[in-house]
């Protein structure tokens, strides 16, 4: 069936086989790979996209119910070749360490972001529940979201 | 290739016309976070999709005649961020938020917890501790309101849950504790859900069990244990000894028998603490 939807600012029309889930269609159809398939189950979160402003994990979603929807990968995180706040504070803050779990860290901490630009611990805490890192630990993710929730509150000057 | 066909009603006039044609390879879905991750287990290879997201009419959560009424698409993220519902059925609310991962919970709803009706669905105790009704409607378009207890596992091809009711009494408070392997974004291994009315003494009372057998059912025999009885330190004693003593009998020589008696004493500690902080010493204003 035809799907239309935006990803990253773009229009796409795909036809799609509608039992493939919305994170086969982001990897296999429009070959946005940033996005990854962790658990394939919702518990690791590493499939986490934006849809209409929300995260999501995009393997608990068939493509189809993303009809006429706004969605953000990892990959449309940066501008014009920089990188995003969130993105610059994980590489500073040494919170990648083998890199599979940070585009849904970055997508859940950007939902975050995009819907309350001052949170609490607890309220990043919840958001970033959902996803899960073997390697780094939570403490280096929390410390890059709140380093960029400063300089985000910097260049707002 | 399969030949699997999906639509997406976008009014309840549409809706009613897929009912009309349901069959054993229809499924209806509206958050669909259970039934993806189903398909991937059991692939399909024909049938019928419904995806009833479109149907932006059942979209809300608004108070009528003392009633919560929860539109089947409503998310447990909605539930959740819902101050009436905070306020007036806290046990919901706090299922509601502590349902899956906030990825899960912007997409999940109440409706699609309760007709999948998994053993451990959280909001389903939390829905029969506060005597909530489930408006379904079928393919000929009749629509029937039914206690939730009488919804869970018996929803045919060609009905539909449309609407949640949640009654809105003023005096009556609830709680909703639960244990899982993950403090968070875990699938219970127990839940329970406490409604009471109480003044000087607990005058109603109701307890829903979940993951203790097949579906979330009251427990009734327990009930009778704080009814017409004032708040007090012995009191949550005998609850606690009640709770125990009724996991031993509804799941006799089960492996998790000896996790699941202790387990549901804690449980019963932050329930009743939770309706009644001042037991426990706290200062309630």
């Amino acid at each position: 069936m035809l799907l239309k939807l935006k990803v990253n600012g773009e229009h796409y029309s795909i036809d799609v086989d509608p039992s493939k889930r919305l994170l086969d269609v982001i990897r296999e159809d429009l070959k946005l790979t940033g996005t990854k398939e962790g658990c394939s189950e919702g518990e690791c979160g590493a499939c986490t996209v934006i849809m209409n402003g929300k995260a999501i994990n995009s393997c608990m979603l068939l493509a189809v119910q993303a009809r006429e929807s706004e969605i953000i990968t990892v990959e449309g995180l940066e501008k014009d070749g920089e990188l995003s706040e969130l993105q610059k504070a994980f590489i500073e803050k040494g919170a990648v360490q083998c890199g599979f779990c940070t585009p849904g860290m970055l997508m859940s901490s950007k939902a975050l972001l995009m819907k309350n630009p001052d949170p609490s611990d607890d309220e990043i805490k919840i958001a970033m529940e959902g996803n899960l890192c073997r390697c780094t630990g939570y403490v280096k993710i929390e410390e890059a979201v709140k380093e960029a929730i400063k300089n985000n509150k910097i260049k707002e000057r | 290739m399969n030949n699997i066909i999906v639509k997406t009603p976008s009014n309840i006039r549409e809706l009613v016309d897929c009912l009309k044609c349901a069959d054993e390879d229809t499924h209806l879905i509206s958050g669909g976070t259970d039934f993806v991750i189903e398909m991937r287990n059991n692939p399909l290879f024909n049938g019928l999709i419904v995806d009833i997201k479109g149907v932006k009419e059942l979209n809300y959560i608004k108070v009528e005649d003392d009633l919560i009424k929860i539109g089947a698409n409503a998310t447990f993220t909605e539930i959740s961020e819902n101050c009436t519902v905070k306020k007036y059925a806290r046990a919901l609310s706090e299922a509601a938020s502590n349902i899956g991962s906030t990825q899960i919970r912007n997409v999940a709803t109440l409706a699609g917890n309760l007709a999948n009706c998994a053993p451990a669905a959280d909001s389903i105790p939390a829905l029969i501790a506060l005597g909530a009704e489930v408006k379904i409607i079928n393919g000929e378009g009749k629509i029937v309101t039914v206690e939730v207890e009488k919804t869970l596992k018996v929803l045919k091809k060609d009905e539909a849950i449309i609407e949640v009711i949640v009654p809105l009494r003023k005096t009556y408070i609830s709680a909703f504790s639960k244990v899982g392997s993950r403090s968070r974004v875990t699938i219970a291994k127990l839940n329970i859900a406490v409604c009471v009315n109480c003044n000087e003494k607990i005058q109603d009372v109701v307890i829903a069990v979940g993951s203790l057998g097949p579906i979330a059912h009251r427990l009734e025999r327990c009930e009778q244990v704080l009814l017409h009885e004032e708040p007090s330190r012995e009191l949550l004693r005998k609850f606690k000894e009640s709770l125990a003593s009724e996991v031993v009998l509804e799941i006799p020589g089960r492996a998790s028998l000896p996790y699941k008696r202790e387990a549901i004493v804690g449980l019963c500690e932050d329930a009743f603490y939770m309706l009644f902080p001042k037991i426990r010493g706290d200062k309630v204003e």
